[in-house]
């Protein structure tokens, strides 16, 4: 095993992946881990955060260029390991709405992986499962573009002198990683294929483990005593699954680990999940945590703007359950860090700021430290801060 | 003739749905097993037709008996009645179960023939992930089951009953956890300790018609449906940390594979039947 990996997998913990939500949640990943001296992964996806070329992304209006300079210069003991997630093509809302085909998809996406590793992106997870339409793509056609895609990425960064690790795999119900039987297949054509290419195998393989985040709540069975149709209850897959990865020589990650109660956050590194990510509690954190001040301070008329700003950004759509009866306040609470960087909210945030500078409060101080419980609350039930 | 199998059905306040039930395990199974009913407090125009038990004291009309205690309930009379020793398996079901129309039972007792260490079989049903699992095999040994339809070896039963003060409350199930989240759990934990296992198998297949859960529950007077589940984790989760120290399922459903794993390392002839 690398230097890079004993170091970021380690026995009886579990390692964390940020969703890097906004600047604020930047930041506080970037002090934990310097703080605590623990690997943390920045796992930003291509709507958060793309190359300039392909149009940056929400979070912060950063693009991957100066996103990675941000934290390259902040992150002073370099724990902080750049990480793509859910790479691949449409899986940019820019590739979505100028209606690329699959070769201009693909071929944007490969782009964006070249800045992605040009940048210092060390891991890459390639995620070939949907099409232009969110669908499910056959399982044949997703490896040859996995394949298409792994390819490229390790030759530009053979090219540019660069370490790369990769990620495989999706929690979406795919057909490639959900069942022990399709894993242990989608495992074998990309070893076979590693091996026929001389390339390194990759280090992450995502599976479903009971994890689902909808609204502001997990909603998945990994909690629950829920069955899912069509699918192996929990209790059964995650034991499994992580046999299988463990025969295999590749760690297993679990992704929408957000809201699961400490009991459960502190059963990961017991039932051996090697790597977990959480990003969308980590917004809604900070969300609540401006709410709050706003609330204390008595600025209802700057709450109901910021409400009325997250609301209509219609964000919140694809978090709510079926049947939801989210209020429109709890509508605008789940899509709040969705509108941190728009014009409007800063406009909006600058006010806030300056009527509590006169308080002596530091609004932006205070959201920071309200992420870094959030994030502490999985460092210290991963075992990470031991 | 003597029959080697003993069915018993949990009926309440559905008893349309129980009669066909029973009229369709007769029709194709009638040599191979007994039926029994248990009417678990439902109102006295809901009891089947062909009820054998009835749990008409208080608190079951009020709240029912619900699988563990129901299935006690059952298993508890016949020892009492001196019929449990008649029957070499039981087959436990509820009256929302969906059955084929063919001879499941006969292929049930084939299975356990077969496979002299199954304390406990499973059917599987479509519905279930466990199906693509079962495609080779059409039997496989599982650390966890999540049904409302067992087939028990008595052998197994015998060595688990309590006899003390036999009845709905703890013949084979805690009827303590009323709900019973984790009482099947907790007797695979018993089968795997005891040497033996617990199996699902894809050659028979069951359906659980949920509707009458979603739709029904004022028929069948029972908590509505979300209800009803809340209870059910609370409850559970309650029980076995009182009773085992347990702090959710997953420490509860370790501890069981802990025993699964032993019992291979125990039993290396019978790998091909593991997960």
């Amino acid at each position: 095993m690398s230097k890079f990996l004993k170091n970021l997998i380690k026995k009886n913990k579990t390692a964390l992946g940020i969703g890097p939500m906004s600047l604020n949640c930047v930041k506080a990943a970037i002090s934990l881990s310097n703080k605590y001296s623990f690997p943390l992964m920045l796992i930003a996806s291509r709507r958060q955060i793309d190359s300039k070329e392909n149009g940056g992304g929400y979070v912060n209006n950063w693009n991957t260029e100066s996103y990675s300079k941000f934290v390259k210069k902040f992150d002073k003991k370099k724990k902080i390991i750049m990480s793509r997630d859910h790479g691949g093509p449409w899986q940019n809302n820019l590739e979505i709405s100028k209606k690329f085909n699959l070769k201009e998809a693909m071929a944007s996406a490969k782009r964006s992986y070249e800045i992605d590793i040009l940048n210092d992106f060390k891991i890459i997870h390639i995620d070939t499962s949907i099409d232009i339409n969110n669908k499910k793509v056959p399982i044949k056609k997703s490896l040859e573009r996995f394949f298409e895609l792994f390819e490229h990425c390790n030759n530009f960064a053979k090219k540019n002198n660069k370490k790369i690790f990769f990620e495989i795999g999706t929690e979406e119900q795919s057909g490639t990683t959900n069942n022990p039987d399709e894993l242990k297949e989608t495992l074998d054509n990309v070893y076979n294929f590693c091996k026929k290419k001389k390339f390194q195998k990759p280090i992450f393989v995502v599976i479903q483990s009971g994890t689902r985040v909808a609204e502001t709540r997990n909603v998945g069975s990994f909690e629950s005593p829920l069955r899912i149709e069509n699918e192996l209850p929990v209790e059964i897959q995650l034991p499994k699954m992580i046999e299988i990865c463990n025969d295999y020589k590749i760690f297993m990650k679990e992704h929408n680990a957000d809201y699961l109660s400490n009991h459960s956050l502190s059963l990961h590194p017991r039932l051996g999940i090697h790597a977990t990510n959480v990003a969308p509690e980590f917004g809604v954190g900070e969300t609540k945590g401006l709410i709050d001040v706003l609330k204390k301070y008595k600025l209802s008329k700057y709450l109901d703007e910021f409400y009325e700003i997250s609301y209509k950004s219609k964000k919140w759509k694809k978090w709510l359950v079926p049947d939801s009866k989210a209020t429109k306040i709890e509508k605008a609470v789940i899509s709040g860090h969705y509108v941190f960087s728009t014009e409007d909210f800063l406009i909006l945030k600058e006010q806030i700021k300056s009527y509590l500078i006169k308080k002596n409060f530091n609004l932006d101080t205070y959201l920071e430290k309200q992420i870094q419980k959030s994030i502490l609350r999985y460092a210290k039930n991963f075992n990470l801060t031991k | 003739m003597k029959k080697k199998v003993a069915t018993i059905i949990l009926n309440r306040n559905l008893p349309k749905v129980t009669d066909k039930l029973y009229n369709q395990i007769k029709k194709y199974n009638k040599n191979e097993t007994d039926i029994f009913i248990v009417d678990a407090g439902s109102i006295k125009k809901n009891i089947s037709k062909y009820s054998t038990w009835i749990a008409d004291w208080k608190q079951a009309k009020k709240k029912g008996l619900r699988f563990g205690r129901g299935m006690n309930f059952g298993l508890s009379k016949l020892y009492e009645e001196n019929r449990f020793y008649d029957y070499e398996y039981f087959f436990l079901i509820t009256n929302d179960t969906i059955i084929k129309n063919k001879p499941i039972i006969k292929d049930f007792c084939k299975i356990m023939e077969k496979h002299n260490y199954l304390a406990i079989l499973s059917p599987c049903s479509k519905k279930w992930g466990e199906k693509n699992l079962l495609q080779k095999n059409k039997i496989k040994y599982f650390w966890y089951i999540h049904n409302n339809a067992y087939f028990l070896r008595r052998s197994f039963l015998d060595k688990i009953k309590n006899i003390k003060k036999p009845g709905y409350r703890n013949f084979l199930f805690d009827g303590k956890n009323f709900r019973g989240y984790g009482i099947v759990s907790e007797i695979i934990l018993k089968a795997y300790k005891l040497n033996m296992a617990a199996a699902i198998t894809s050659k028979i297949w069951v359906e659980e018609n949920e509707n009458y859960l979603l739709k029904m529950s004022n028929l069948i007077k029972t908590e509505p449906y979300n209800q009803n589940l809340i209870l059910y984790l609370r409850e559970g989760i309650t029980w076995m940390k009182k009773k085992y120290k347990f702090q959710s399922k997953w420490d509860f459903s370790m501890h069981i594979k802990k025993f699964y794993d032993k019992f291979f390392q125990k039993n290396k002839e019978l790998l091909k039947y593991k997960l």
